[in-house]
């Protein structure tokens, strides 16, 4: 027999089997009575409320059971025990404090002040007493291990692992706890401790942000609470809180994290570690963001970056530096039980003192904390990229900021996606003007250039608005007006105000050019203006680094001139409203304009702007020649009889050009009255007297007029046309003229006339009749008090301007004009083509007419004035655009 | 309504040389504008004429002139040159 036990002594149960076999009757009523004794003494045990009287008696029935190798018996029914009373006494107890909150919904919470107070009193209650009750089994269970323990040793000679039992008894117990609490678990637990470590958090925060008077007070009052619940923890047992190092700042508030930490804590050890955690991360994280809102909010002048930085170093990182500070201890006690890993888990050093402590955990925190912070910051400016580039530079601050959140996230294309559809969306619609699409351009390049340096991502964005000022008529004018003139439109805030942005890019470069220590960056500049005219965006894909490297910056004149293509047609657009400008001068002040073409020619080269240079030199030519034709002719005029014609040559100024080198001029016949026709000879006489052989030939209808009309009570002055002027000086001996012998006095057609009198009309000088019984119209002189309201005629003395353009009278013909008259020579190519082919692209076009059309005159046009041309045959119905695809309009018709 | 006699009229005019030809028969550019090596017309690149009446930009026929030697022909007309006095 003992040779058969011993041969089948492989398991526990073969050995106890084994055992039973070599006992006899009285081993057997020793091991029933044991068990018996057992058993009660297990059930008084668990449920004694803390009465351990009955502990030696339970000790001797364990000794009594393991001497029969029944320990396993003993041990597997004590847990099943632990279990039962838990369930009953703990695990249930526990839920039903919770059941108040089993109908409330998450958005019902966030409303109800009062009820996240009320959570935050049970779940601390409902806490404690579960831990009691959970030490209080701990302890019986210690008790069984000791028991076990003691036999081991009375039978052992040699001291046996000591620990191995409990370890093994307090692991199957935690694993029991904490899988009896997760199967009923009810389903809006999480969601209570969310709203808990949320309400405490805003709490911790609102006393970081400095109102801690009263907290004071409540501190020392939670103070006593705390003591009396350490002297009760203290008195249950093992559980001591030890003096655990706390922030400076946060050592003021420690009872507010304290608690957390002893709910962090209490939660913990009942299994509840990640849920818990989740519940901190997420209530930290909800209110970093509404952090990072409230500091960002919609004011773009100032940067906000590092108050957010300051703020997650203040409150969430001294938060879970005092918390994982606190937990340290508890961490490392409750290590065998914990099988889940957690950041702090791994740190048993989290107890050592210091703020800085940077263990793992922490430095992990503050990344990710940081990250989202960085990522919702920049989130909210790109939403509102838009508003906070109308407001550049003074929203400067906030570009910086997205700048840096950029850097680290490296969500570049979010910026991309979010800005090109708030441009389309908010920019690039038909109520917009060309001048504020224009604008807003300018203020994107520059604001863009801070975050992206090479201008790969300002491609991207600006294309879109490329695109759609190429299909605006007057964005060329807008364009040239936006470079040049300083005076109007520049409302934007954007430089100094009366500075054009060719001025203010000019001061750019030379501050430039004062702090950077390269002399290549000249070259490289007068390289890239002369490549302008073949300047093409980069790739997107195009590595941001790469060209940052090759000291390549944004350049904001290439990326307008990139609008219209080709700098020839931004120079000949400027020199068109140069012209107009010019000759629709009274003076001859043109410091500005020298001022500008000595930019343009910085930028564009010399040769491109050497006709305007000559325009220029003519008015200071004419300034010349004019002050010496007069002084000659006074002293002839002095010298002889005195001249009895009313008016001197005092009152006549001429500007002389030289035709050659300007736009085409607007020729128009025109009879100017009588004496200023006298003048005019007698000028032009002088002239070529001083300056034989040349001489002038005149053009009547340009220039401009400044006259002064006295009625009874008022006197207007007027600036006008010379047609205006001639028109209204008829008017001086004759009250009324009918339209046609007016027209004849002063040379135009009835017509030309009448378009002419609706200014005078407008003005309420002149009144137009028509009489009954015949079509003929006349114009009549309004005298006296007329004060119809119309424009202009206040009482007193005002000042009338008329520009030329404003009724169609133009003194040069405009760049469309010249265009459309130099592409009419193509028209009959393009429909010849169209028709072969049906409908072609313009690219097509395009190639086809400078492959075709070398000769008498060769197509020398650019692309986008082929487009423009295409578009004037598309308004005058003789061609149809069609998805890109240009045909015949009558095509359509025929099929 | 009475006109004060006060009125100013800036006046538009170009001008031209009072010559025959419109182009220099020399550069093949017109007289309005200046020849190769000019760059602004009028005063600072004039025309002069020849004692046949023919006129060159100055600039083009002192070129000329001095590229003939001994004795100049007027390009035109081949006739020995001579500066209209
Ligand atoms: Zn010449
Ligand atoms: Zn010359
Ligand atoms: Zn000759």
């Amino acid at each position: 027999m003992e040779t058969m036990s011993s041969s089948i002594s492989s398991s526990p149960f073969d050995q106890n089997l084994g055992l039973l076999d070599s006992i006899g009757e009285e081993g057997i009523d020793e091991i029933i009575q044991s068990w018996k004794g057992f058993c009660s003494s297990t059930a008084s045990l668990l449920n004694g409320n803390g009465d351990l009287s009955v502990g030696s008696e339970f000790v001797a029935h364990v000794h009594s059971l393991c001497k029969y190798g029944l320990d396993s018996l003993a041990k597997d029914h004590f847990l099943c025990a632990l279990e039962e009373t838990f369930e009953r006494n703990g695990s249930s107890n526990f839920w039903q404090h919770f059941d108040a909150y089993s109908h409330v919904s998450a958005r019902e919470l966030e409303n109800n002040q009062i009820q996240v107070a009320g959570i935050e009193q049970v779940l601390c209650k409902s806490l404690e007493e579960i831990s009691l009750e959970k030490h209080y089994q701990e302890k019986c269970l210690l008790m069984l291990a000791h028991a076990l323990q003691s036999h081991q040793e009375s039978v052992l000679e040699g001291r046996p692992d000591s620990n191995v039992e409990r370890v093994y008894l307090f692991s199957k117990y935690q694993l029991m706890v904490s899988s009896v609490l997760m199967t009923t678990l009810p389903r809006h637990f999480p969601e209570i401790l969310h709203w808990y470590f949320k309400e405490k958090l805003e709490e911790l925060s609102k006393i970081m942000s400095g109102d801690s008077e009263d907290s004071d007070e409540c501190q020392d009052r939670d103070e006593m609470d705390l003591d009396e619940k350490s002297k009760l923890l203290r008195r249950s047992g093992e559980m001591e809180i030890d003096a655990c190092y706390q922030s400076k700042k946060f050592s003021e508030n420690n009872k507010l994290v304290k608690n957390i930490g002893k709910v962090v804590s209490d939660l913990r050890s009942l299994g509840f570690t990640s849920m818990t955690e989740d519940a901190y991360a997420s209530a930290i994280f909800l209110l970093l963001k509404a952090k990072v809102h409230d500091l960002a909010g919609d004011d773009y002048r100032n940067s906000v970056l590092e108050s957010i930085k300051e703020w997650i170093h203040d409150v969430p990182l001294q938060f879970l530096n005092a918390l994982l500070s606190y937990l340290g201890d508890l961490v490392a006690y409750d290590r065998p039980s914990s099988g889940l890993k957690s950041p702090f888990a791994s740190h048993p050093t989290a107890h050592s003192p210091g703020i800085d402590t940077s263990s793992q955990g922490i430095i992990r925190w503050k990344l990710r904390l940081e990250y989202f912070a960085y990522e919702t910051l920049q989130d909210l400016r790109i939403a509102k990229l838009f508003e906070i580039i109308v407001d550049y530079p003074d929203s400067s601050p906030a570009i910086e900021d997205l700048k840096q959140c950029l850097e680290y996230t490296g969500q570049h294309s979010k910026l991309v996606d979010s800005f090109i559809s708030a441009l389309r969306y908010r920019l690039l619609t038909a109520g917009a003007s060309t001048n504020d699409i224009l604008h807003q351009y300018v203020s994107t390049i520059k604001a863009l250039r801070t975050i992206d340096p090479a201008g790969v991502f300002l491609e991207a964005v600006g294309e879109p608005i490329r695109d759609y000022l190429r299909r605006r008529k007057d964005t060329i004018k807008c364009i040239v007006t936006l470079l040049t003139d300083g005076s109007g439109g520049n409302t934007n805030g954007s430089g100094n105000p009366g500075d054009s942005l060719l001025e203010e890019l000019n001061r750019d470069e030379e501050n430039q050019e004062n702090i950077g220590p390269d002399d290549d960056r000249n070259i490289d500049d007068k390289q890239a203006w002369s490549n302008t005219e073949s300047w093409e965006p980069d790739p997107v894909e195009a590595d941001p680094q790469k060209g940052s490297r090759n000291g390549r910056k944004v350049d904001i004149l290439g990326m307008i001139v990139g609008i219209i293509g080709s700098k020839d047609q931004l120079v000949n657009e400027y020199r068109v409203m140069l012209a107009e400008k010019l000759l629709n001068r009274t003076d001859y002040d043109i410091d500005a304009e020298i001022r500008t073409l000595e930019l343009l020619k910085i930028h564009f080269g010399e040769s491109s702007m050497q006709k305007c240079e000559i325009m220029l030199n003519d008015l200071i030519d004419s300034k010349r020649t004019n002050t010496n034709i007069k002084a000659t002719m006074k002293m002839s005029q002095t010298g002889t009889e005195q001249v009895e014609t009313a008016v001197s040559l005092d009152i006549l100024d001429a500007t002389i050009i030289s035709t050659n080198f300007w736009p085409p001029i607007q020729e128009e016949a025109l009879i100017v009255p009588g004496e200023v026709d006298e003048l005019l000879s007698d000028y032009a006489k002088r002239y070529s007297e001083i300056k034989t052989p040349r001489k002038l030939l005149w053009k009547k209808n340009l220039g401009m007029v400044k006259l002064e009309l006295e009625f009874e009570d008022r006197a207007v002055q007027f600036t006008v046309s010379p047609v205006h002027a001639a028109i209204i000086m008829q008017f001086q001996d004759q009250n009324s003229w009918t339209a046609k012998n007016l027209a004849a006095a002063v040379g135009l057609s009835v017509d030309a006339l009448s378009r002419r009198m609706n200014f005078w009309i407008s003005k309420g000088i002149i009144a137009e009749t028509q009489k009954p019984d015949s079509h003929e119209l006349t114009f009549s002189l309004v005298d006296g008090m007329v004060d119809s309201g119309k424009s202009g005629i206040g009482g007193g003395h005002c000042e009338e301007l008329l520009l030329g353009e404003e009724d169609g009278d133009r003194s040069v013909a405009s760049v469309e004009d010249q265009l459309r008259k130099e592409m009419t020579v193509y028209e009959k190519f393009i429909l010849g083509m169209l028709t072969n082919f049906g409908s072609m692209a313009l690219e097509r076009i395009h190639n086809t007419l400078k492959m075709f059309c070398v000769a008498d005159p060769a197509y020398d046009k650019s692309l986008q004035q082929l487009q423009s041309f295409l578009s004037g045959l598309v308004s005058e119905e003789k061609l149809e655009l069609r998805d890109g695809m240009y045909l015949l309009k009558n095509n359509l018709n025929e099929k | 309504m009475f006109f004060d006699r006060y009125y100013r009229w800036h006046a538009v005019a170009s001008w031209t040389w009072d010559a025959q030809d419109e182009t220099c028969g020399i550069c093949r550019m017109a007289f309005d504008g200046c020849c190769p090596d000019c760059k602004l017309p009028g005063d600072d690149c004039p025309l002069i004429w020849g004692a046949c009446n023919h006129s060159f930009h100055l600039h083009c026929i002192l070129k000329w002139v001095n590229s003939q030697t001994p004795q100049a022909h007027c390009p035109m007309c081949r006739r020995e040159w001579q500066f209209k006095a």
